[in-house]
């Protein structure tokens, strides 16, 4: 039987433990709202863009524009990961990792030559560790990402796309369906794969410039754009996992100190028992 | 006044990636495009311009707002107005 002044100790440790854990949980969760507003207001912007953009494609221009080239086969493909800068966060980061790992090995199979970039400490860790080679390895996008971060991740990138030296390029993210459901999903940036036109539409437009050259120059917003998206998403997805562990830690807490509470209790009880017992006993003899 | 459209208002939105930062009935705009700039007045036509880089005037309702804009482009449809710009904000 533990005695009850080091259950005593325990139960201390785990309280301090859980008020860390639910105060982590409280912040999380105030940082996944701010987060998850972000992604809301991200979407007329994603919206428009993808209206205007499925209003002015049409499959004969996929040859003259370089952007929209749709590459028969991909020899040579870029693979970017997401993950976060921070842990405690659940299983969120292992599950990113685990999607762009069975990613890499799917393309290596098929013999794609992959040039893989990684966002974010815990990616980069788990694959320096692993001696992954990687073409970029970046820390300082923080959990509030900017249209800025899109463009400085995906700009080299499209360049490299259009002269033929990438088929393909695609994202594993965060999807932030919920704060309890951010499941890792792959997302295609390049080649564009825009939604079927509504051309009747379109044709009613005056275009200043042409139609062509408005499309030159709305693609590449749009390509940032779901860079963007993957960004936020995974920033929100990131607080929501965090803040289901952490809730999660909490309650286990509180049912550790639970059980431990009623074992202090037992314990306080029969050690009072035996004083009790022994005292008696002595007063017994004495008297005897 | 005998200019068409003059007076009634439409909707207007401004729209960065990061945020909406206007939306609402408006009764005349001034778009920076690309060439110049391009008034619209309810009742414009379809319309698909891009954008250049300056100020973009509104005349809502309850006054004159201002935005600066720096690329990007606008879309008219049915009264329905949409300034997309990478950089939109409250000038």
């Amino acid at each position: 039987m533990q005695k009850a002044r080091d259950i005593r100790r325990r139960i201390r440790s785990v309280q301090s433990t859980r008020q860390i854990t639910h105060t982590m949980e409280m912040v999380a969760a105030s940082k996944m709202r701010r987060a998850e507003e972000r992604v809301r207001a991200a979407r007329p912007y994603a919206g428009k863009l993808s209206e205007v953009i499925s209003g002015l494609f049409a499959p004969d221009l996929a040859e003259r524009y370089p952007i929209l080239r749709q590459p028969e086969e991909i020899r040579r493909s870029a693979l970017i990961l997401l993950t976060s800068n921070r842990g405690l966060a659940g299983a969120f980061n292992v599950n990113l990792i685990r999607l762009a790992r069975t990613r890499l090995e799917e393309l290596r199979a098929d013999g794609v030559d992959v040039e893989f970039h990684v966002v974010g400490r815990k990616g980069l860790s788990f694959f320096r560790f692993r001696r992954e080679k990687m073409a970029s390895e970046r820390i300082d996008i923080t959990d509030r990402p900017s249209m800025a971060d899109a463009h400085s991740l995906i700009d080299p990138l499209i360049p490299c796309f259009e002269r033929g030296e990438l088929d393909a390029v695609d994202i594993v993210y965060a999807q932030f369906k919920s704060a309890l459901s951010t499941p890792p999903a792959l997302m295609r940036v390049l080649p564009v794969e825009p939604a079927g036109g509504n051309a009747a539409r379109a044709s009613n437009y005056i275009f200043s410039p042409s139609s062509e050259d408005i499309l030159t120059f709305v693609l590449p917003l749009y390509v940032r754009n779901a860079v963007y998206r993957a960004l936020v998403e995974t920033a929100a997805a990131e607080q929501g996992a965090r803040r289901t562990a952490m809730k999660n830690a909490t309650d286990n807490a509180d049912e550790l100190i639970k059980t431990l509470t009623r074992r202090y209790n037992t314990a306080r009880q029969s050690q009072i028992t035996q004083e009790l017992t022994e005292i008696t006993g002595g007063a017994e003899a004495l008297r005897g | 006044m005998a200019i068409p459209g003059s007076g009634r208002t439409f909707n207007l939105s401004v729209i960065s990636p990061e945020l909406k930062v206007f939306e609402g009935p408006v009764k005349f705009a001034v778009v920076p495009a690309h060439d110049g700039e391009i008034g619209i007045l309810y009742g414009h036509a379809p319309l698909i311009a891009l954008l250049g880089e300056g100020e973009l005037r509104v005349e809502t309702t309850a006054g004159t707002r201002l935005f600066r804009v720096a690329g990007g482009f606008v879309q008219v449809l049915e009264n329905e107005v949409a300034v997309l710009s990478e950089q939109a904000r409250d000038a």
